[in-house]
């Protein structure tokens, strides 16, 4: 555990230093400084974004076996993921998920959480008389979630965004959903009853707001570039090896007009899998 | 020893796991093949498993099926 908090003190002092930066050079308070932290942060993963929206894209090309998959093994879900996967592999799809991008944000949420439980003793002495409220209501960023009121509109507002949020990530399967739902209220309840006398400061739900609400935005922004863009059948042939598969790839358009069906669903899948490999090596 | 490693990737789950919701791209996911691999390989080696596991596990990967005991970094 000490060694972990050792890692930290980089990581602390590099969001020390911007938010000083924040504070000094645009005149922001404290709390808008965590915010426009927590935006720049975001702006640099916006490449990552890009990425997922093509994969996406690639995704529904291939949704009609995807779910003709999900059907032939509907009863058993392990078998499921495990034929879904390597559907993907065959495909060379990309799914639009991975665990890397979540792991950072661990450090910088302990890092964030020292900095502001230090905010007092270490950086408030520098800049007497600064601002520490939020948007008119909330009076202190680095004061405990329960010690006012307006602590609680936010631990609100938290929740609702990060239910928001779950709502726009790609999901396994319903049941997955409906615990990722549940689980911001269970961790609300942690926050307000914290064991050993924990201090949760007020800063730390505005990061945790503020990443959420970008995430649901993206979401949004990203549905509507999702719907507008057409794959094109072309891109497509030349990924699949020519010849065996052409006709079907000229399929036509669905009744919404959105996707072309790249193959017959019910199709044996084994029998094209050899053929790709025949093709591939 | 190996179950302090394994006891760690629960409190994992249960903690920051369980703040997002489950983006894995491999089958299993990168934290079951973390309690695979601690119970397999035992505590160095489970760990150099499932930190490569993490790091495969990123956004150019194409994710798919890969279990623990179809590894090639130990023999």
């Amino acid at each position: 555990m000490i060694g972990f908090l050792s890692i930290l003190t980089p990581i602390e002092n590099v969001l020390t230093w911007a938010l000083e930066g924040l504070h000094t050079t645009f005149g922001l308070t404290w709390a808008w400084s965590i915010v426009a932290l927590t935006i720049s942060v975001r702006m640099l993963l916006v490449p990552l974004t890009v990425r997922q929206i093509h994969s996406m894209q690639r995704m529904q090309q291939y949704l009609p076996e995807m779910k003709a998959i999900q059907k032939r093994y509907k009863n058993d879900r392990r078998k499921q993921n495990e034929e879904l996967m390597k559907f993907y592999k065959e495909h060379q799809i990309n799914p639009a998920s991975s665990c890397l991008p979540i792991l950072p944000q661990i450090p910088i949420f302990f890092a964030l959480y020292f900095v502001l439980r230090d905010f007092d003793d270490e950086i408030y002495p520098l800049y007497p008389q600064s601002d520490l409220g939020w948007l008119g209501f909330v009076p202190d960023i680095t004061a405990n979630i329960t010690s006012d009121w307006s602590g609680y509109v936010l631990l609100t507002v938290y929740v609702a965004s990060q239910v928001a949020s779950t709502w726009f990530m790609p999901t396994q399967s319903k049941g997955q959903r409906v615990i990722f739902l549940i689980l911001p209220l269970v961790f609300a309840f942690f926050i307000l009853d914290p064991p050993g006398g924990t201090v949760f400061p007020v800063g730390l739900l505005i990061y945790w707001m503020t990443t959420n609400l970008w995430t649901v935005g993206q979401g949004l922004v990203t549905r509507g570039l999702r719907q507008k863009t057409t794959p094109e059948p072309v891109k497509r042939s030349s990924r699949t090896p020519p010849k065996t598969e052409r006709p079907e790839d000229v399929a036509p358009l669905e009744p919404d007009g959105a996707e072309p069906t790249p193959k017959a669903a019910g199709q044996p899948r084994k029998v094209k899998r050899k053929k790709k490999k025949g093709a591939r090596r | 020893m190996r179950y302090v490693g394994i006891a760690g990737v629960y409190a994992y789950r249960y903690t920051f796991g369980a703040l997002f919701p489950a983006t894995c791209k491999y089958h299993p996911s990168c934290s079951q093949y973390a309690i695979d691999a601690l119970r397999q390989y035992g505590l160095v080696r489970g760990t150099i498993l499932a930190g490569w596991r993490l790091l495969r596990c990123n956004p150019w990967s194409h994710g798919g099926l890969d279990k623990a005991e179809d590894q090639r970094l130990f023999r």
